[in-house]
């Protein structure tokens, strides 16, 4: 019988990656322009690139497909663009100010002139609702249905494509929202109708609502897009399984990502920390760095004892989405990045990129400031004749005269001033990090770098350098790692309930009632989604007594069924919060306010590639003028798929492909290991 | 002295923000009270041995200038007695602090035996002994009734603090396992930016990096130069009111006279009011630093915030006047007012030299605190403190202000809690909690709209209320034409049916369950003619029910 294949399809701001994994092993890659109108069409014809690589016709590659896993930037560019769906809130009668209050706060503490953000819905879609529920449960007013029919009719009057239904208090009862939200889709059939509780059901109203509200936003779009691109793949042929990656590293069905759909905004960064997940379980190490540099950003993850941190989600377009998500740290500085002379005199890189048009100045396209990637052009990394497998030529002579107008505003000369850009890159991105570690109070020192995307390795091992870390990887898929990644995860559908009494834990008894009861529901949900095996992740919100923060705690290694469960509840609360912050406080009142459920479907594991690399090891088939350190160097060049498993290569060289340079300093040793990656040691004294 | 090349010094000046940011972020995550973790009350900041002002992290804006005098006092009272481990606190507005609930600690930093940094970490504490709950006492008279009163003291050597000396402090206050948490973790926090700097002194040497400070500080007084140079030369004055005092004086004033000549400016406070009997004297510190808050409010929000960029201004008080009071009168009010006072006054001066750059008023603070029990958890009080229904901020030549962002020293950084997370733990019922419509000032761009909040007790018996405040007279200036904004109005409903307003400045207010309070927060200031707004944004306006 022929190979069958799963497809990930990453779609990114230039191009959409398609990478195939065949049932043999074998991986291949294909690029296609990505189509910002309709990203589904980059996807299909990514997908024929795939097929015309493989020798097939997009028809018979589709029908021998098994699963295709997307990662989808719709939302996040709706949200960015302020292109989502025109949208109402039906919310409690005197406090309907809520998403718009953002709790008091504004960015940019010394910038009083920043205009007030408008609020996604404006307020006169805010409509007032009366009733209220208290937060026990008690019902103060009941459903006032005078007022909800004026609400509907101004629904009605203002067209509106999506309605969010936002209740005090529904995190205990959301008997109110419910019927709200029957009563709008009985008025206006086909309407995207979403309530609060539904989304998020915790307490919090900012984060409540304010999730809400972005799902309204996109829901509608996303939902459109996703029905776009089941179309053109059954036109293609196609009719399987479509799978979407989410914020939070898991996959769903197209279904629910349009749902849900807020939690599609961190589908595009999603794969990289996946792929993180997967190369931590073929032995890379238990605890990564992902360092996913690109044209305008730099995506920065950690993977540790070889899962994903989660976090309490996020803010994207200055919207606050409250979903679990990925703890994914993005940097304004990538390849793009422009170097220049601050106001303040000195010299700076990034945040501004020339984006993919203009582009860097040695595109020759119009750009006339010089980027990080001019930089890398200039300094001898890049080998302007082989960019993209020689697919697009690189004006070194052009970048070249843009770092002498800029040098010259600082007194210094062409090559310096592209070694201080390129140097500059380094410590921003490596600060980057330590937003992502040290500030979480993790010590990068005991990581992986894992360097991926168009230009991490040509940074990788000064970025490295600058942390104190002694290991880098390279893996040989570095540019459509993100794709690959999405093959490996598995179906997830993350459930939190908030369980806020008075204060205090619940009892054994009721705590057992409240998982039992979210597990119920979830692996109801996940068995229309497929029929294989599933298994769940206890975690709860806590903190003490009078604290304002709550902590995640993870519950799954707690013995559920033994009796003392509530006291083993609580230790496990003093032990996470001593390991975050040094102390625990055993005298405390220890409060749960959520308890969480993951529900994951295992997703047949990915066969395992042969052996990369050949048998005898390779030598260098060129070398470069570089500059390095502030000298001339003369580098051997490696050509990174004809190196050998086992192979060592010194540093300082270069190690290329098509599509991936890794610069190697002074110091570093680089094995080519058969499992598909570079693993490259630095020297103890950086 | 060599200088590092541009290179080295943009790595070096990265550098330093990451170490304050890094510090702030330890803060964050390992104090303990509320005022801290939540509203991040709290700074961080890196100094040299001459007790220049490095680098800053952007919480509170209240203590942008002021850390520097916590420095200099500590040289002062021990010179070159200070030693490699050596860790400092002070909090005595009279040598080197703001207010007394603000504890400053301070840590030297040493490469080859030579001083050359101190690392120096700001936070408020919720409790400083004194003869209220929560410091802010607006009977107090004397320093002595605010609370425990602490000039630079060596707290302890080898980086342990003495024991004994933390006992001391935190027996002095109501809530000592706080204070003592909040105090740990500011200690960690300094010795983590101790630790960062040897680091870097490590790499470059300690010649390289002296250059580099000195070339740090000297492109941010640049910048700050050419862009007061670019505004109108001139002498202007600039007036702004407080209420009262609580003793029954009105309508203090703060002036500021202002001078603007090529690329410094002359902040002369020489006509304020006489010093006050209660607690809205500003101690110096105070006083200097928020004139460089007001000024650094009008420079470009990137300018560094270090001992360069406030190089071109210069400061005049007079002694015995209310930003300069004699030592030993009370100040715990200061950090809110007079501060923001004085920061409206410098930008109704400054306003003639840089109207594109000024902005409307931004909101009073007017605090009350509430004292009770609650009948689902029985043998427990609670403290509820009001940081709902906040105050709008200013317009400007940019839009409008920013609604419910607070006031001017806070400026949108001060958070304040969810309805719901406040109704699942206190005996409160939030009826309304929404923006007061017609509260901003109008103007060609108006100010943002303050909160009106009505919210019903449910406690099982008497409770009691502090309040502590300004802004119930004056509301938040308009601006270069743009009219006030509203001023506060907090009434007290009782369940009985009658029904009083609430003074600024009260204590032991009794409660009954079943009274609701309602508060009228006032808006933001607005910005230029109203006739010369746009009558879109009007109509907008009028759409949205914000008139």
């Amino acid at each position: 019988m022929s190979a069958t294949y799963r497809i990930g399809v990453d779609v990114g701001g230039t191009f959409t990656d398609v990478v195939c994994v065949a049932s043999d092993g074998v991986t291949t890659l294909a690029k296609a322009s990505s189509t910002p109108a309709d990203q589904s069409e980059g996807v299909v014809n990514g997908l024929g690139v795939l097929a015309d690589r493989l020798g097939l016709s997009l028809k018979d590659l589709l029908a021998r497909t098994e699963r295709i896993v997307h990662g989808t930037t719709v939302a996040t560019n709706a949200l960015l663009e302020r292109k989502g769906a025109k949208v109402a809130m039906l919310t409690t009668e005197g406090h309907r100010d809520v998403i718009e209050m953002r709790e008091g706060l504004k960015p940019d503490r010394y910038d009083l002139r920043l205009p007030a953000a408008p609020a996604l819905v404006p307020r006169r879609l805010r409509l007032p609702v009366r009733e209220r529920i208290r937060p026990d449960g008690r019902v103060e007013t009941a459903l006032d249905k005078a007022s909800l029919d004026a609400a509907i009719a101004t629904l009605k009057a203002e067209k509106v494509e999506a309605v969010a239904v936002c209740f005090l208090h529904s995190w205990r009862d959301d008997a109110h929202e419910r019927a709200a939200a029957e009563a709008v889709r009985a008025a206006m059939p086909g309407i995207f109708v979403t309530t609060s509780a539904e989304v998020l059901p915790q307490i919090k109203e900012f984060e409540r609502f304010s999730t809400a509200c972005v799902n309204a936003y996109v829901g509608p779009i996303v939902s459109r897009y996703l029905a776009r691109l089941r179309g053109r793949l059954s036109d293609a042929g196609y009719d399987g399984n479509v799978f979407v990656i989410l914020s939070h590293g898991g996959v769903a069905p197209v279904e629910e990502a349009a749902r849900l759909a807020a939690g599609t905004a961190l589908s595009g960064p999603a794969g990289g920390v996946a792929a993180g997940v997967a190369l931590a379980e073929r032995g890379l190490g238990q605890d990564l760095i992902t360092f996913d540099v690109g044209g305008t950003s730099t995506d920065i993850a950690l993977v540790q004892d070889g899962e994903a941190a989660l976090g309490r989600g996020r803010t994207v377009a200055g919207e606050r989405i409250a979903l679990e998500s990925l703890d994914i740290v993005t940097l304004g500085a990538g390849g793009g990045s422009i170097g220049h002379v601050g106001a303040g005199g000195t010299l700076q890189v990034g945040p501004r990129s020339a984006g993919a048009v203009p582009g860097p100045v040695a595109y020759g396209q119009g750009g006339t400031e010089p980027a990080v990637t001019d930089a890398n052009l200039v300094l001898g990394y890049l080998d302007p004749g082989n960019f993209l497998g020689g697919a697009r030529k690189l004006d070194r002579d052009g970048a070249l005269r843009a770092f002498e107008r800029l040098g010259a505003a600082l007194g210094i000369d062409a090559l310096a001033t592209a070694e201080g850009v390129h140097r500059l890159a380094n410590v921003r991105m490596a600060d980057g990090i330590r937003v992502a570690t040290v500030r979480r109070g993790v010590d990068p020192r005991d990581f992986t770098l894992l360097a991926f995307g168009g230009a991490a390795g040509l940074h990788a091992s000064a970025v490295a350098r600058e942390l104190g870390m002694r290991k880098v990887a390279v893996p040989v898929f570095a540019a459509g790692l993100s794709a690959w990644g999405m093959l490996h995860t598995d179906l997830r559908y993350e459930m939190a309930r908030s369980e806020l009494g008075t204060g205090g834990v619940p009892d054994d008894a009721a705590l057992r009632t409240i998982w039992a009861g979210l597990e119920q529901e979830g692996r109801a949900r996940v068995a229309t989604w497929f029929g294989g095996e599933v298994e769940t992740k206890r975690a709860a919100d806590m903190r003490y007594g009078e604290q304002v923060f709550e902590i995640a705690v993870p519950l799954e290694h707690l013995a559920w069924d033994a009796p003392g469960l509530a006291g083993r509840v609580a230790e496990a609360l003093h032990e996470r919060h001593e390991s975050l912050f040094t102390y625990a406080l055993r005298g405390e009142e220890v409060v749960l306010v959520n308890a969480r459920l993951a529900v994951i479907g295992r997703l047949p594991p990915m066969p395992v590639p042969e052996g990369a690399g050949r048998a005898e090891p390779a030598a260098p088939f060129a070398r470069r003028r570089a500059r390095l350190g502030g000298a001339e160097a003369d580098l051997p060049v490696f050509d990174f798929a004809a190196l050998a498993a086992g192979q060592d290569v010194a540093g300082p060289a270069i190690v290329e492909s098509d599509t991936t340079t890794v610069l190697l300093l002074k110091g570093d040793v680089a094995r080519m290991d058969g499992r598909g990656w570079l693993s490259v040691t630095l020297p103890e004294e950086g | 002295m060599t200088t590092p090349d541009p290179v080295t010094l943009s790595v070096l000046d990265n550098r330093f923000r990451a170490i304050v940011e890094e510090m702030g972020e330890a803060m964050l995550r390992t104090a303990y009270s509320q005022i801290l973790n939540s509203s991040r009350d709290f700074s961080i900041a890196l100094c040299d041995a001459g007790a220049r002002l490095l680098a800053q992290a952007d919480h509170i804006p209240v203590h942008v200038g002021a850390m520097p005098f916590a420095v200099q006092a500590v040289v002062e009272a021990f010179g070159a007695g200070i030693a490699e481990g050596d860790i400092y606190l002070l909090n005595d507005p009279y040598h080197g602090g703001s207010h007394l609930p603000d504890l400053t600690i301070v840590v030297p930093v040493f490469a080859d035996g030579r001083l050359m940094f101190f690392s120096v970490v700001r936070a408020h504490h919720t409790d400083i002994g004194g003869g209220t709950h929560g410091a802010y006492n607006p009977a107090a008279t004397e320093i002595f009734q605010e609370g425990l009163r602490l000039p630079p003291i060596l707290l302890g050597q080898g980086r342990m603090a003495r024991p004994d000396l933390v006992r001391m402090i935190v027996t002095n206050t109501r809530l000592p396992r706080e204070v003592r948490g909040d105090l740990m973790a500011m200690i960690g926090a300094a010795h983590l930016g101790e630790k960062r700097l040897l680091a870097v002194l490590d790499k470059h040497g300690a010649a390289e990096t002296e250059a580099a400070v000195a070339a740090i500080l000297a492109l941010s007084e640049a910048h700050a130069r050419r862009i007061i140079a670019s505004w109108k030369d001139g002498e202007w004055k600039g007036e702004a009111f407080l209420d009262d005092d609580g003793f029954g004086h009105e309508d203090i004033a703060i002036r500021a006279t202002v001078t603007k000549k090529g690329d410094s400016i002359t902040v002369d406070l020489s006509d304020s009011a006489p010093q006050v009997p209660s607690f809205l004297n500003s101690s110096w510190p105070n006083t200097a630093s928020a004139v460089r808050m007001a000024i650094a409010f009008l420079l470009d929000p990137e300018v560094a915030k270090n001992d360069g960029c406030f190089r071109p201004i210069e400061i005049i008080a007079k002694e015995g006047t209310i930003v300069l009071p004699r030592e030993g009168a009370p100040v715990t009010m200061c950090t809110s007012h007079c501060s923001n006072e004085i920061v409206e006054a410098v930008v109704k001066a400054l306003a003639n030299a840089c109207p594109e750059r000024a902005m409307g008023g931004w909101g009073r603070r007017f605090r009350v605190a509430i004292k009770g029990s609650d009948a689902r958890r029985p043998g427990r009080s609670f403290v509820w403190h009001l940081f709902h229904a906040r105050p709008g901020g200013g317009g400007s030549s940019r839009g409008d202000g920013w609604s419910t962002a607070g006031e001017w020293h806070s400026a949108g950084g001060l958070k304040f809690g969810s309805v719901e997370m406040a109704e699942a733990r206190f005996p409160l019922f939030f009826a309304k909690h929404e923006f007061r419509p017609g509260s901003a000032g109008d103007g060609t761009y108006r100010g943002g709209l303050g909160g009106e909040l009505v919210m019903r007790l449910e406690t099982d018996g008497p409770s009691v209320a502090n309040t502590a405040g300004d802004g119930v007279r004056y509301g938040a200036a308009g601006m270069l034409g743009g009219q006030d904004a509203a001023p506060h109005h907090y009434t007290l409903n009782r369940a009985d049916g009658t029904s009083r307003d609430l003074k600024t400045k009260e204590v032991g207010i009794p409660l009954a369950p079943g009274d609701t309070l309602h508060v009228r927060a006032g808006g933001g200031g607005g910005w230029g003619p109203p006739e010369k707004r746009d009558p879109a944004a009007r109509a907008r306006d009028a759409e949205e029910g914000l008139l």
